[in-house]
């Protein structure tokens, strides 16, 4: 009965972490671009979505499109204006980037947040589905529909969508892309504004089922990492079952040994993984199968 | 007479010298001051060795810092051993992590790498945090106070750091002119190209590593002596980590006295924006990074020199 428990509610927030994941993929992906600050940018998220809960009650479901918004805006910036400058010149520069930028965003945080540890209380919150014993949280269903729902909406985007088919030929190759009518420098902008969107919808909607502080960006982004790895680069369906994968292993590892050891569990997993199989379990990269 | 043989046969005895002499007339402040810019030389040249020779990133270095400092705690504080066998512990844990965890982390290219190592570095603040019969969890672990008094006490720290620095000045120049250290750089420059020479490729960047990690257990072992504690937060400290970095970066990857002096000058700004601006310190730190890595990335002594204010430059006649 615990291990059901357990493992269902790893399952919903295996969504969650898809759904950063994407997010960090999509940068990754088209631009090689290791973004560290993502766990940050989930965060700036969160607190959009707590400033506008706190100060004019609005749901933080509601209050997605406004943080997506604002993290696009915010994404599109520095990127046009100063990962721009450093993504062609070397890997390790932008790596270094977004260190940097990532120190910066936690004590904005801190600064503008203080670093007290929050959580959102909504009229849902304490409220379940019971299944025969089992509890599942309304607000962790909700999420990891949405969460999906999500995850999977980017996918089409990039699929359907005339911008979407830019970004991928730009991934692809940027001088042919170039060479078509493309403005890879508007494309590259998008699409970390399309990256930092992802990263703060998840963050607002990680206000509902978790408590969250400016600090704790890092262990995320090393998740988003993880599943990336697991799931393979550009891979959706990759990052959804690597995500629901860590989340119940964390779990479970959580649950039945040591809740300190939850976020090791996502390193742990990393390690075995590049001593087994280097190149991720679940497939080929789609956007820059050119690009290892 | 260039700009280098003046440095080197002039302006560093000197500057030793002063740095030795310094105990006699410098209040314990600036002491205190002196030998932080001393460790985080030593921890940035030890970075150097990994990241600047053969360019594998690990920014999570900083783990080797806490494992050092902790084994030195623990031997001296649970087994009552004295700070000598501390810091041999601790110089053989960092070896014997390095050696476990080196083949499979350094398989990953350059920046993979630099995310894994800190990913390395919180797992361990995991694992330490939660084994607290042995590690004193997360109310940290006292270390038994050295002997001397206060006064003493920073001397004797000094001069320890002082050497310590020297040491890594010593190891980098042995590095770079080691077999070692040219096979470290054939990585860096083509990878690829190194193995198809024949280059184990695998066993030498571990072995790098493991030199560069063994420097930073040591640091971290008289860490715990000159602090007499050590928790978690403070010994696997991604600020200890990005500042080491700043400074590995200003001082310019692959140099030699590059992260000595550079030190010195990240350590007098980082004491000034931790006296006056202490909420915006890790962002005034990021700034910094985030700086250099777009206006200077090649560090401060070529972006001086391509500019033309280096020694050499200015002390040319206009012709």
């Amino acid at each position: 009965m615990l291990l059901t428990q357990v493992v269902l509610n790893g399952i919903l927030l295996g969504g969650l972490y898809a759904c950063m994941a994407i997010g960090f993929s999509l940068v990754w992906g088209v631009m090689n671009i290791i973004n560290l600050a993502h766990g940050s940018m989930m965060l700036v998220g969160a607190y959009v979505t707590y400033s506008l809960y706190s100060r004019f009650g609005i749901d933080p479901i509601l209050t997605l499109p406004f943080s997506a918004a604002t993290l696009f805006v915010m994404g599109y910036a520095l990127q046009r204006f100063v990962l721009n400058r450093v993504v062609m010149t070397s890997i390790f520069f932008t790596l270094i980037l977004t260190f940097g930028l990532d120190m910066m965003l936690i004590n904005l945080n801190i600064a503008l947040f203080t670093a007290d540890v929050r959580s959102i209380t909504t009229w849902y919150s304490g409220m379940a589905l019971d299944l025969g014993g089992v509890r599942l949280a309304y607000t962790r269903i909700l999420v990891f529909v949405i969460a999906l729902l999500i995850t999977f909406a980017l996918h089409q985007f990039l699929k359907w969508t005339r911008t979407g088919r830019a970004i991928r030929a730009t991934a692809q190759d940027p001088r042919a892309a170039r060479v078509m009518g493309i403005d890879t420098a508007h494309v590259y902008a998008l699409t970390f504004g399309l990256g930092a969107a992802m990263a703060g919808v998840t963050g607002s909607l990680l206000t509902v089922v978790y408590a969250f502080s400016p600090v704790i960006g890092d262990p995320l982004t090393l998740k988003s990492f993880v599943v990336v790895i697991l799931g393979g680069l550009g891979n959706m369906s990759g990052a959804i079952v690597a995500g629901i994968f860590l989340a119940v292993s964390e779990n479970l590892v959580s649950g039945f040994l040591n809740p300190g050891f939850r976020d090791a569990v996502s390193f742990f997993l990393l390690l075995i993984v590049l001593i087994v199989r280097p190149t991720g379990f679940l497939g080929k990269s789609s956007y820059a199968a050119a690009r290892t | 007479m260039n700009s280098r043989r003046v440095w080197l046969s002039v302006l560093l005895p000197m500057a030793l010298l002063l740095l030795m002499l310094a105990p006699l007339q410098v209040n314990l402040y600036w002491l205190r001051i002196l030998s932080t810019a001393f460790m985080f030389a030593t921890l940035a040249q030890a970075i150097n060795l990994i990241a600047g020779f053969t360019g594998y990133p690990a920014f999570g270095n900083v783990v080797f810092f806490g494992l050092g400092a902790y084994s030195a705690a623990i031997v001296m504080a649970k087994a009552g051993g004295g700070f000598a066998l501390g810091v041999v512990v601790a110089v053989l844990i960092s070896l014997v992590t390095v050696l476990l965890v080196g083949p499979p982390l350094l398989r990953l290219r350059g920046h993979y790498f630099a995310i894994a190592t800190v990913g390395l570095n919180e797992m361990v603040k995991a694992l330490v945090s939660n084994f607290s019969p042995l590690t004193g969890g997360g109310m940290g672990l006292s270390v038994p106070l050295p002997p001397w008094n206060p006064a003493e006490s920073a001397q004797v720290f000094y001069y320890l750091l002082l050497g310590v620095m020297i040491g890594s000045i010593l190891i980098a120049f042995w590095f770079k002119n080691s077999r070692l250290g040219y096979a470290c750089r054939a990585i860096r420059d083509d990878e690829v190209k190194a193995e198809a020479m024949g280059l184990r490729t695998t066993t030498i960047k571990t072995a790098a590593w493991a030199v560069s990690a063994m420097l930073t257990g040591l640091v971290g072992a008289i860490y715990a002596y000159w602090f007499s504690y050590v928790e978690p937060p403070a010994v696997f400290d991604m600020l200890i980590a990005i500042k080491f970095f700043i400074i590995f970066l200003l001082g310019g990857a692959g140099t030699v006295l590059g992260p000595i002096i550079a030190a010195f000058f990240v350590e007098y700004i980082s004491t000034m924006l931790w006296s006056n601006l202490l909420d915006y310190h890790l962002g005034a730190l990021g700034l910094g990074i985030v700086l250099i890595a777009l206006y200077m990335p090649h560090g401060l002594m070529r972006f001086v020199r391509e500019r033309g204010l280096s020694a050499a430059a200015l002390l040319k006649p206009k012709t």
